[in-house]
C-alpha cells in the first residue's frame, strides 16, 4: 500500500567516528499514530530522529517521508521540539512563536490564531508578553514543544517532551498529544522514559538499545509477548539464596519465567495471586526467609528492564 | 520576505541584551581614547618636510610699471622661509629641480612632496591684474580663483600614504590659498591707485602657517584607527551568529523555510546600523581627542557613509569566520587572527611597501586593493586628512562597494555550506 507510512528508514546507519550511535534501524511509522520510541540513556533515539527530521546526515540508509528522500521533502511536513531547550531567551514566547512562523512562512492570518491557539493549549497565555529568560523550566518546555507546531506540521517529532514538567503539565501534554492525533490526524513520534506515558500514549513502540531494534509492537503486544498477567517479586532476607530458590521455582510448572532483578526474584505468571501459596512454600522448603513480597500487574517497564537489562549505561 | 523578520528579531535582541550593546559601543570609544592620548601629543617635533620645486615659470612684465616679475620665484622664496606657527622650525626644505628628477625624489622618498609652478603662472596672474583692473572701471570684479579662460594649475604629488605628503600638502594649499589671497589685496590697491610703490611681493608675508602647531601624528594615524576598530566588528558579529549555532536554535532555524540569504541579509541590517553608531562615536571621539579634520562637516558626514560601508564589509567577514567557528571564543578568537593581520595589510598602522600588480582606468592596482578596507582607508584619509569630496573617492567607493559584495556573497555559500546543511 503506498503512503500507509509516512516515515521510512531504511538501513538506517550512523557511527561517529568509530562509535556506532545507530546500527542499521528499519522502521516504518504509519500516517496518524502515536509511535513511541523507547531506549535507555545513548541508545541513539535523538540521533535517530535527528536523521529523521533531515538535522544530521546519516552514515548510510536512507529516509523517506512520504515516499520522498528528506533531502527533498517538504520542510512543512516535519515539526520537531528538541530534547534541549532550544529558545531564543530575549524575545518573549508571541515573539518567539511568531518568528518562527515566519521562517516557515506561514500567512500573517493564519500565523496570529495559530499562536493564540498553541498559547492557549499550552497554557502560555498569562505569560505570552514574558521574556524566555524569565520563565519557568517547565514554561520552556511547553514553549520548546508549541514552536515546533506553529506551522502546523503533519509530522509531530517531540523528543522527551515530558521532562521536567510537573504532574498537571504533564496529564496537559498528553491530553494535547492525543488531540493532536485524534483531531488533527497527525503522526508523532515520541520518546520518553516514563513508560507509563509511552504505555497510555502510544499506539506503537519501537525500543532500541545500542543503536539497534530490539522490538516494534503495539504497547499490548510487547506486554503480551513478555507473559501477560502479574509479576510478583519476592526480596529474600538472604540474597545469596537467590540462585538456588530460582531453579527451585524454574521446576513449577505454571510459572512463565523467572528472573533476578536488582537483587530481587522476580516471577511472571498469570493469575499471581492464585499461584502464591504454591510460590510461598516452595520457598520455605528452601529452608529462607521472605523479607517483602510484592505483586504487580505486569508493565511496559518490566519488559523493557527485561529486554536492555539492569546495568548502568555511561 | 523572511530577512526583514530575521532583522527585527535581531535588532530585538541586539537592545534587550543592554550589557553586550554597550560594550560593543563602548569599545571604539575606549580604544580611540587610548591611541588619541598616545599618539596625540606625539609627531609635534616640527618636522622639516622635503619640498621638491619644479619651477617652470618664465615671468612677466607688470602691467602698469613694465616691471619683470616672476611670482613662480617669488612663491618659491616663501616655500622656503614658511615656519611652524609658534616656532622657528622651517616648514620645508626646499630642493629646486626638474620634474623627472622630482618625481625620482619622491620615488626614492627623498622628497615628501613636489609642486610644479606652470610656465605661465607669472603670465596668467598679469593677465588677470589687467582683467581685474579693467572689471575695475566697468564695476565688475572677477576672483583670482575662478578665472576660466587660463586656468592655472600648481600641481602638488607625493606619495599618498606618506604622512609627510598629507601634511606637506595640507600645509602647501594653506600657503598658496594665503599667497592668492595677498596677490587679490595687492592688485586691488594697484588698481585703486592707492599704492604707486611697485609690488614687492609679499617677502615674508607668509611666514608661519596657522594650524600647523596642532598637527599630532593622531591626524594621520586616527583614520587607520577608526579602520582597525571597524573591522573588529567582524569579530563581534562572528560572534553573534556563533551563539545562534551554539544555542541550538539555528537548528531550528536550519529545518524551516529560512535560507541562508535571510539569515545573513537579516543579521546585515541592524549591525550596519550598529557599524554607523560605532563610526559615529569613533569620530566624536577622535575629535574630542584632538582630531583634526579638513573640510568642515561635510568631511565629517562622508566619513560617516564611508565608515558604514566599511562596516557592511565587516559584517560580511563576521560571516565567513561564523562559518567556521563553533562557538563564541572561536569566533573571537578566528576573528582576531583575521581582523589583526587584515588591519596591517590594508595599512591601518602603516603602509606596507607598494605591490603593484596591475593598472585598471588609470590607475595602478595593488595587491592590497583586492580588500575593501584598503579602499575605505583611503576615502576616510581622503577625506578627513585632505578634505576632498565625494568626486575624489569614487572609485575607492566603488570598489570597495564591489569587494564588500563579493565577500558578502562568498560568506552566504560558506555559511549555508557548513551551518545551514544537515551536520555529518
Ligand atoms: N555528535 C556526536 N559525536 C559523538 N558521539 C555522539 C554524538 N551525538 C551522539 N553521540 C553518541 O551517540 C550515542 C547516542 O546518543 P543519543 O543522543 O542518540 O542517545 P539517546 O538515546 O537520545 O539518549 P538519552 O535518552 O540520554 O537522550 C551516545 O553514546 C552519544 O554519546
Ligand atoms: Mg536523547
Amino acid at each position: 500500500m503506498v503512503n500507509e507510512f509516512i516515515i521510512e528508514a531504511n538501513n538506517l546507519f550512523k557511527s561517529f567516528g568509530d562509535f556506532v550511535a545507530v546500527d542499521n534501524l528499519n522502521l516504518k511509522i504509519k500516517k496518524g499514530e502515536v509511535f513511541g520510541f523507547l531506549g535507555p540513556n545513548g541508545a541513539g533515539k535523538t540521533t535517530s530522529i535527528k536523521m529523521m527530521v533531515g538535522l544530521l546526515r546519516p552514515t548510510g540508509g536512507q529516509i523517506l517521508v512520504d515516499g520522498k528522500d528528506i533531502a527533498n521533502a517538504d520542510r512543512l511536513k516535519i515539526g520537531i521540539c528538541p530534547q534541549d531547550i532550544v529558545l531564543w531567551e530575549s524575545l518573549t514566547c508571541k515573539e518567539s512563536l511568531k518568528f518562527m512562523g515566519e521562517m516557515y512562512e506561514v500567512p500573517d492570518d493564519q500565523l496570529e490564531t495559530r499562536v493564540e491557539s498553541l498559547l492557549e493549549d499550552l497554557i502560555l497565555m498569562d505569560k505570552a508578553n514574558t521574556l524566555v529568560s524569565n520563565l519557568s523550566g517547565g514554561m520552556k518546555r511547553r514553549l520548546n514543544l508549541a514552536m515546533a507546531l506553529i506551522h502546523s506540521p503533519e509530522i509531530v517529532v517531540l523528543d522527551e517532551p515530558s521532562e521536567g514538567l510537573d504532574p498537571q503539565s504533564r496529564r496537559v501534554l498528553w491530553n494535547f498529544i492525543r488531540s493532536l492525533r485524534d483531531k488533527e490526524g497527525k503522526t508523532v513520534i515520541l520518546t520518553t522514559h516514563l513508560m507509563d506515558e509511552a504505555d497510555g500514549l502510544s499506539d506503537r513502540i519501537a525500543i532500541i538499545d545500542h543503536g539497534k531494534l530490539l522490538r516494534l509492537d503495539t504497547p499490548k503486544n510487547l506486554k503480551k509477548e513478555f507473559g501477560e498477567g502479574d509479576i510478583v517479586e519476592i526480596h529474600l532476607a538472604d540474597s545469596k539464596m537467590n540462585q538456588e530458590v530460582i531453579s527451585k521455582l524454574k521446576t513449577m510448572e505454571t510459572i512463565d519465567s523467572v528472573t533476578e532483578v536488582d537483587g530481587k526474584i522476580n516471577i511472571r505468571t498469570l493469575n499471581a495471586v492464585g499461584k502464591l501459596p504454591g510460590i510461598m512454600s516452595n520457598v520455605k522448603d528452601m529452608n529462607t526467609e521472605i523479607a517483602d513480597l510484592s505483586l504487580h500487574p505486569n508493565t511496559l517497564e518490566d519488559v523493557f528492564i527485561e529486554l536492555t537489562g539492569t546495568s548502568l549505561r555511561e | 520576505m523572511k530577512f526583514i523578520s530575521v532583522a527585527i528579531k535581531d535588532f530585538k535582541e541586539l537592545i534587550r541584551d543592554r550589557r553586550g550593546l554597550f560594550m560593543i559601543l563602548l569599545f571604539p570609544m575606549f580604544f580611540m581614547i587610548i591611541f588619541g592620548i598616545v599618539y596625540g601629543n606625539m609627531g609635534q617635533t616640527n618636522e622639516t618636510y622635503n619640498l621638491a620645486v619644479v619651477n617652470l615659470d618664465e615671468g612677466a612684465k607688470m602691467p602698469l610699471t613694465n616691471e619683470k616679475v616672476n611670482f613662480g620665484d617669488n612663491l618659491t622664496e616663501i616655500f622656503r622661509d614658511v615656519e611652524y606657527e609658534d616656532s622657528d622650525v622651517k616648514l620645508f626644505n626646499v630642493i629646486d629641480t626638474s620634474e623627472s628628477s622630482a618625481n625620482k625624489l619622491i620615488q626614492l622618498k627623498e622628497a615628501d612632496v613636489m609642486i610644479v609652478i606652470p610656465k605661465n603662472f607669472s603670465q596668467t596672474t598679469v593677465d588677470k591684474m589687467e582683467d581685474s583692473i579693467t572689471a575695475q572701471t566697468t564695476g565688475t570684479t572677477s576672483s583670482y580663483n575662478n578665472s576660466n579662460n587660463d586656468t592655472l594649475k600648481l600641481i602638488i604629488s607625493g606619495d599618498s600614504s606618506s604622512m609627510g605628503f598629507g601634511v606637506s600638502q595640507v600645509v602647501l594649499i594653506k600657503i598658496i590659498d594665503e599667497y592668492q589671497d595677498n596677490l587679490v589685496v595687492n592688485i586691488q590697491s594697484q588698481a585703486s591707485g592707492s599704492s604707486v610703490e611697485p609690488l614687492k611681493l609679499f617677502e615674508g608675508d607668509v611666514e608661519s602657517v596657522s594650524g600647523t602647531e596642532s598637527f599630532s601624528q593622531f591626524d594621520f594615524l586616527a583614520p587607520g584607527m577608526m579602520l582597525f576598530a571597524i573591522l573588529l566588528l567582524a569579530t563581534t558579529v562572528a560572534a553573534s551568529l556563533t551563539k545562534e549555532v551554539e544555542k541550538g536554535t539555528l537548528a531550528r532555524l536550519r529545518i524551516s523555510k529560512m535560507r541562508s540569504f535571510d539569515m545573513l541579509f537579516g543579521a546585515l541590517i541592524p549591525w550596519s546600523v550598529v557599524a554607523a553608531i560605532q563610526v559615529l562615536i569613533l569620530l566624536t571621539v577622535s575629535l574630542i581627542m584632538g582630531f583634526n579634520w579638513q573640510g568642515g562637516l561635510n568631511s565629517i558626514l562622508l566619513a560617516m557613509f564611508i565608515g558604514v560601508i566599511g562596516g557592511v564589509g565587516s559584517i560580511a567577514l563576521g560571516m565567513i569566520i561564523a562559518s567556521f567557528a563553533k562557538n563564541d571564543t572561536q569566533a573571537f578568537n578566528l576573528g582576531i587572527m583575521v581582523v589583526v593581520p587584515t588591519s596591517f595589510v590594508v595599512g591601518a598602522f602603516f603602509q606596507l611597501p607598494l605591490v603593484v600588480i596591475g593598472e585598471i582606468m588609470g590607475r595602478s592596482f595593488q595587491i592590497y586593493d583586492v580588500l575593501p578596507w584598503t579602499h575605505i582607508l583611503n576615502a576616510l584619509k581622503s577625506v578627513l586628512i585632505y578634505g576632498n569630496g565625494l568626486s575624489a573617492i569614487t572609485y575607492d567607493l566603488a570598489w570597495s562597494a564591489v569587494l564588500t559584495t563579493i565577500i558578502f556573497i562568498v560568506g552566504m555559500v560558506l555559511f549555508s555550506r557548513f551551518r545551514l546543511s544537515a551536520e555529518n
